[in-house]
């Protein structure tokens, strides 16, 4: 009899505590709940500088809905910026921790290498991923529902790059080099395609390794070549600056056309006069906007300094899922892709109207650089310098 | 016939590099028959010490009015800076285990490579560090394709002269008597009254201070540096020398240029891709019929 007493009681007591437990998770829901918004870029490695970029544009975006009033419902707006470095595994292992962190959205990643397989498993799990600067087309085409991409695409960068080769340059040949990752020699590719297309003789398209530091042997191709225009595909803008140095030091005479990832101040702190002159295809940005100066005079504000190329697409990245989630008064996945198809939004780098596949419309022009800084140099639309 | 004029002059470039960094492994495998997998860090350490010097002395207005003597200085500075930093790194990881297994050392030394280049990142940030470079620029033109850019003579030449110093200060002094003794037989050097463990140590500053000038004309020549910078030349340099035979001096000079000017014919005539397998085919290739690399391993008089 005693041992039955002593199972009654011990299966009472198993109970009363499976009862307290449920009570207490209970009582953490009731709790004011904090809105988790994920970041995946690369914060360690050769993509560091853009990477933080990216991580901070979306802190950014997250202070100052904070100090307009937050989002009803939720005591705060928390980020959890997961490292890619650049890694499609790496990635992966990123969007399961951020999956289990229970994130309703995502801004990243960077690489487009990344962003592909990230995507995939956050679309398993139905979080929506806003990309601010994977530009592959693949990243859109797959009909994943919630991929959005806030920049602009690569066959659009090519188109532009190549106008540019044959409206202003009035280039008749050209060399192409890239380092063999999924956005450079993708796009590298499209270059080719296109401008043989248009008529221009491709001399030739050399690859590099990711990570090298003497390009003084195919840059000496380029050079035999005698081209009119190099084509320099990189995916890291150290990378792009030492290209810079050697194409100057051996005498290429070739006008240099680059693009998106490797615009960033270090290309020129590193190369120095040797990146005078070169051109490069970025999104346009009206840096007169006031919310481009409310975004520019809060990253500053919070210590992050000069936003690099990608600050300010993670921003509207960050700033529009945040309000679409503020307008749904949900985080489920197909009201913010509602909210957010919806939305005519002008952001800080650009004006956004979504499509259906997820592309928000490339504003590419061609930039250079002047006396040591960026500038706005050719407008594709019209034909003529800024 | 122009462009391979050009493409020699830059696998020579390149070589000089390797050169430089082989070395070191070299003469530390010859004294006490250890691989320092720590000698890539010298040379990184060397490349940072140069920008930080070189940064100062041009904040100061000093290179402009005189490059040659900064750089000249900077060069001096780093090479003894590196050359105290290998001496440091022989008492702590390697001293202790001098009668342990050549494992252990080996271990101790990977070790302290990650230490080190952890150190670096820690110190000095994850983004590369440009260097000072507005001296680096022009060069002669003497064709359409056939140009020497003043980088590239001067590299050439601070490594002939390093080389040449060495190889006088190994054959032709006591010290390099000394040297060659304790690696012939340290019972018997110790005997005869040379002190092995100050010249083991002397034996390590000397490859890190060359290494540490490659690490400088590396950051002038590319125009930055990273904290990772040590670690794929590391491995060339060691390719270098094992190609040379590992332990011979002339051995490592003759594999760094060979290695680089490989690396730099596959690129010039294959593709840069696969740059990297032609300089280890040929390593693999060299080791099948010369087991003991090209000058040998095991010649007494010519190893330190």
């Amino acid at each position: 009899m005693k041992l039955f007493t002593r199972i009654i009681l011990a299966l009472t007591m198993i109970t009363l505590l499976a009862a307290c437990g449920a009570e207490e998770k209970k009582e953490e829901a009731k709790a004011p709940a904090i809105l988790k918004l994920g970041s995946m870029s690369p914060l360690t490695g050769p993509y560091a500088a853009d990477g933080n970029d990216i991580a901070n544009g979306a802190r950014t975006a997250i202070a100052i809905i904070k100090a307009e009033g937050g989002i009803p419902g939720y005591s705060d707006i928390e980020i959890f910026a997961e490292d890619t470095a650049c890694d499609p595994k790496q990635a992966v292992a990123s969007a399961n921790k951020l999956i289990n962190s229970e994130v309703k959205a995502v801004v990243g990643a960077y690489c487009s290498s990344s962003t592909i397989p990230a995507s995939e498993t956050l679309d398993e799990a139905g979080i929506p991923m806003l990309t601010p600067a994977s530009t592959n087309e693949k990243v859109t085409e797959r009909g994943l529902p919630y991929m959005f991409r806030i920049c602009g695409r690569d066959d659009d960068q090519s188109k532009v790059a190549v106008k540019f080769m044959t409206d202003y340059l009035k280039g008749k040949t050209i060399y192409l080099v890239d380092d063999k990752t999924t956005y450079s020699q993708g796009l590298a590719d499209n270059v080719e395609k296109l401008a043989a297309e248009k008529g221009i003789q491709v001399l030739g398209h050399e690859h590099v390794n990711q990570g090298d530091k003497d390009f003084s042997a195919v840059l000496t191709k380029v050079k035999a070549a005698n081209a009119d225009v190099f084509y320099m595909s990189l995916q890291n803008s150290a990378s792009g600056a030492l290209m810079l140095i050697q194409a100057k030091r051996s005498g290429i005479k070739a006008a240099i056309v680059a693009q998106d990832a490797v615009y960033h101040p270090q290309l020129i702190d590193i190369a120095k006069e040797a990146a005078e002159g070169v051109y490069l295809t970025f999104g346009y940005i009206d840096k007169e906007k006031p919310v481009y100066k409310q975004f520019v005079g809060k990253y500053a504000e919070l210590g992050y300094g000069e936003p690099g190329a990608y600050s300010g697409y993670a921003f509207d990245a960050a700033y529009m899922v945040l309000t679409a989630i503020k307008k749904a008064g949900s985080t489920a996945p197909d009201a913010i892709k509602k909210e957010l198809m919806a939305m005519n939004w002008d952001g800080a780098s650009k004006s956004y109207k979504f499509m259906p596949n997820g592309d928000s419309g490339s504003n590419y022009i061609i930039r250079t650089v002047k006396t040591g800084e960026f500038a706005n140099y050719w407008d594709p639309e019209t034909g003529s310098l800024y | 016939m122009e462009y391979f004029l050009q493409q020699m002059i830059n696998g020579l470039t390149l070589g000089g590099v390797y050169a430089l960094i082989a070395l070191g492994y070299t003469m530390v495998y010859g004294i006490i028959q250890l691989i320092n997998f720590a000698h890539g860090e010298f040379f990184a350490a060397g490349g940072y010490m140069g920008v930080i010097l070189l940064s100062f002395l041009s904040f100061h207005g000093y290179m402009d009015t005189h490059p040659w003597w900064c750089l000249t200085a900077s060069l001096v500075l780093s090479m003894s800076y590196c050359a105290l930093l290998a001496m440091a790194v022989e008492k702590i990881a390697y001293l202790p285990l001098r009668h342990a297994s050549r494992l252990s050392v080996l271990l101790s030394a990977l070790g302290m490579s990650i230490f080190l280049q952890n150190g670096l990142m820690l110190t000095q940030g994850v983004y590369d560090k440009p260097y000072p470079t507005s001296f680096t620029h022009g060069g002669f033109v003497l064709g359409n394709v056939l140009q020497i850019s003043y980088m590239q003579i001067m590299i050439v030449g601070i490594t002939a002269l390093l080389l040449v110093g060495l190889n006088r200060l190994v054959f032709k002094t006591r010290i390099g008597t000394a040297m060659r003794a304790t690696a012939q037989d340290k019972v018997m050097s110790a005997l005869v009254g040379i002190n092995s463990s100050r010249i083991i140590s002397i034996t390590f500053a000397l490859g890190a201070g060359l290494a540490a000038a490659a690490g400088i004309m590396v950051g002038l020549y590319y125009g930055s540096v990273r904290y990772d910078m040590g670690f794929v030349p590391g491995i060339k340099a060691f390719a270098a020398a094992v190609l040379g035979g590992i332990g011979n001096i002339t051995g490592a000079m003759v594999g760094g240029f060979i290695i680089g000017m490989v690396e730099i014919m596959a690129a010039g005539y294959i593709s840069s891709e696969y740059k990297d397998v032609f300089a280890f085919i040929i390593l693999i290739a060299v080791l099948y019929f010369m087991p003991t690399g090209i000058m040998g391993e095991n010649v007494d008089d010519t190893r330190v």
